[in-house]
């Protein structure tokens, strides 16, 4: 089993020049703390900077402030060099040239692994996502549900961890999505890994998470950080669970003004 | 299923049909419609020329056509103009599929390289490379290393210009993807960003691979002792119409064959295309 990494935020701001050249200011002194082998749903209105931050924790865009450390649960000190980590991207971000094995096999490929070690790796991260069988097909062969399994398996072949989910199912239909959310759940539970769960909706926040950070809007901060005591596993019956409906509304509440917020914003840069 | 609906009489109208029908019905199908027009003009074209008892200097009857192109294939060395002019079309524009992808790669992630390579090109690529001709015959002499050098010169420019444009259009989603699972800059080059070029590439080969071929005829009729060109010119000069027209039919099928070869690789990359 891979080393449990908690990952620190302390104090992240980014701070951009928009093509006018006026200074947008993204995010402001985030911090807040993951806990390893746990999910940890981010979670804030739209335009808020949570894909952004998303992507700072990955190390594909530099912070204006600030910094991300990441730390070995056992040891409780920085791990020396990055930890594994992966992504699934909301617009799965699937190459249209290769197949899904080829897609899954990506990371590995560029790791110069061998190829039937490859394959051997790509059918086993295939069967987790109830996709075996399809590996020669091409991504637009496939319904969205789909092409955000192969996502999904790409991201956990690399064996993360530290597993970064962007709104993955947020281009997806409601059933498929309530489908999705419970594979996910079931994977992240086994696997072991230390999930961040970007998100806009709060029932996949709560179905999901350990932790919600709740952010607002822009520039984006650190609103409340919510832990979720509900028993796992969980599914659409608990969300008839009172508890649930009182850590929906208490979210809800938190994250309705931001949402008016990002909206008069919004208004005013149209 | 006893009862019949207006659609099940229409097929059984349509199996009905008699012969005749069935037979005008395939003569109207597009595909055979356009090879009975090609045989319609031709035997036009043989009957009108024969009736009016026109002299061959001016216009020959498709069958001495057939017939000039027959012998010069087994006796007049034409195969070996044709393969001269094809090896001097494909080599010039491998030549220039070559260092055009590569330039354009490189114009595409580089600024200044950009910046430096954009106003040559602003001034060459609208001149027409027939003009140029004189200049590599100074240079160059005109023998192989010319033929290839005009070749390249015709295609190299939209190949260039349509390798930046397609990587400057790949999905941003993938790189960050690419990104996220490792890959180098160098990786990110050669298998995301060429990849996903590769369709607007070939959008330049189509381009370019035409002009290579008008340049590189042309290059033969100024200046080439062998060559589907070189011939033309010659046979022109002696008033063999019947070899002219006969190379004219040889360049026309081989226009068609890279046309035709070029759509089946186009449908081939479009497999990709979401």
């Amino acid at each position: 089993m891979s080393v449990g990494i908690a990952i620190e935020c302390d104090g992240i701001g980014l701070t951009y020049h928009a093509k006018s050249g006026t200074p947008v200011e993204a995010l402001r002194r985030v911090s807040f703390r993951v806990a390893p082998r746990r999910v940890t749903a981010v979670i804030g209105p739209s335009g808020c900077g949570k894909s952004t931050l998303l992507l700072i924790i990955r190390g594909l865009l530099a912070p204006s402030a600030g910094r991300v450390s990441f730390v070995d649960e056992r040891t409780g000190g920085i791990v020396p060099t990055k930890p594994r980590m992966a992504t699934v991207w909301q617009g799965f971000n699937l190459f249209p040239w290769r197949t899904v094995g080829e897609n899954i096999g990506f990371g590995l490929e560029l790791g110069g692994m061998s190829r039937n070690e490859r394959a051997a790796r790509m059918q086993r991260s295939l069967a987790m996502v109830d996709l075996t069988g399809f590996e020669s097909k091409y991504p637009r062969q496939l319904s969205g549900g789909m092409r955000q399994r192969v996502g999904l398996a790409r991201a956990l072949v690399m064996e993360p961890e530290v597993l970064l989910l962007d709104e993955p199912f947020g281009a997806l239909d409601a059933q498929t999505r309530l489908v999705l959310q419970e594979q996910l759940a079931r994977i992240v539970e086994t696997s072991g890994t230390t999930a961040i769960l970007v998100t806009h909706s709060i029932e996949e926040a709560i179905l999901l998470a350990d932790t919600v950070v709740v952010m607002t809007a822009r520039p984006g901060r650190i609103a409340a950080e919510i832990a979720v005591d509900l028993p796992r596993p969980r599914s659409l019956a608990t969300t008839h669970v009172a508890r649930y409906s009182s850590l929906f509304d208490q979210i809800y509440g938190l994250l309705r003004d931001e949402v008016v917020k990002a909206m008069t914003t919004e208004m005013e840069i149209a | 299923m006893l009862e019949e609906s207006p659609s099940m009489q229409a097929v059984i109208r349509r199996s009905d049909k008699g012969p005749m029908q069935r037979f005008l019905q395939k003569i109207g199908e597009p595909r055979v419609l356009a090879w009975i027009a090609v045989a319609t003009v031709l035997i036009l074209w043989e009957i009108v020329v024969a009736a009016a008892q026109l002299n061959p200097i001016y216009l020959p009857r498709p069958t001495q056509i057939l017939i000039a192109l027959a012998a010069m294939f087994n006796s007049g060395g034409l195969l070996t103009d044709l393969l001269a002019t094809l090896g001097r079309i494909f080599g010039g524009f491998a030549i220039s599929l070559i260092v055009g992808t590569l330039l354009g790669i490189w114009m595409a992630t580089s600024e200044r390289v950009n910046a430096i390579a954009d106003n040559f090109i602003a001034a060459l690529y609208p001149l027409p490379k027939i003009t140029l001709i004189p200049l590599l015959i100074i240079w160059l002499g005109t023998g192989g290393p010319f033929m290839l050098a005009i070749s390249a010169l015709g295609a190299i420019f939209p190949i260039v210009i349509n390798t930046v444009l397609g990587i400057r259009q790949c999905d941003p989603g993938l790189i960050l993807a690419a990104r996220d699972l490792g890959a180098s800059n160098r990786q990110v080059i050669k298998m995301v960003l060429l990849p996903s070029a590769v369709p607007s590439i070939f959008a330049g080969v189509r381009l370019g691979l035409g002009v290579s071929i008008i340049l590189v005829v042309a290059a033969e009729m100024v200046v080439g002792k062998v060559g589907l060109g070189a011939r033309l010119y010659l046979a022109g000069q002696i008033l063999e119409t019947e070899q002219v027209f006969a190379v004219l039919i040889v360049l026309a099928i081989l226009g068609v064959v890279v046309t035709k070869a070029q759509d089946l690789i186009d449908i081939w990359l479009n497999q990709w295309r979401v």
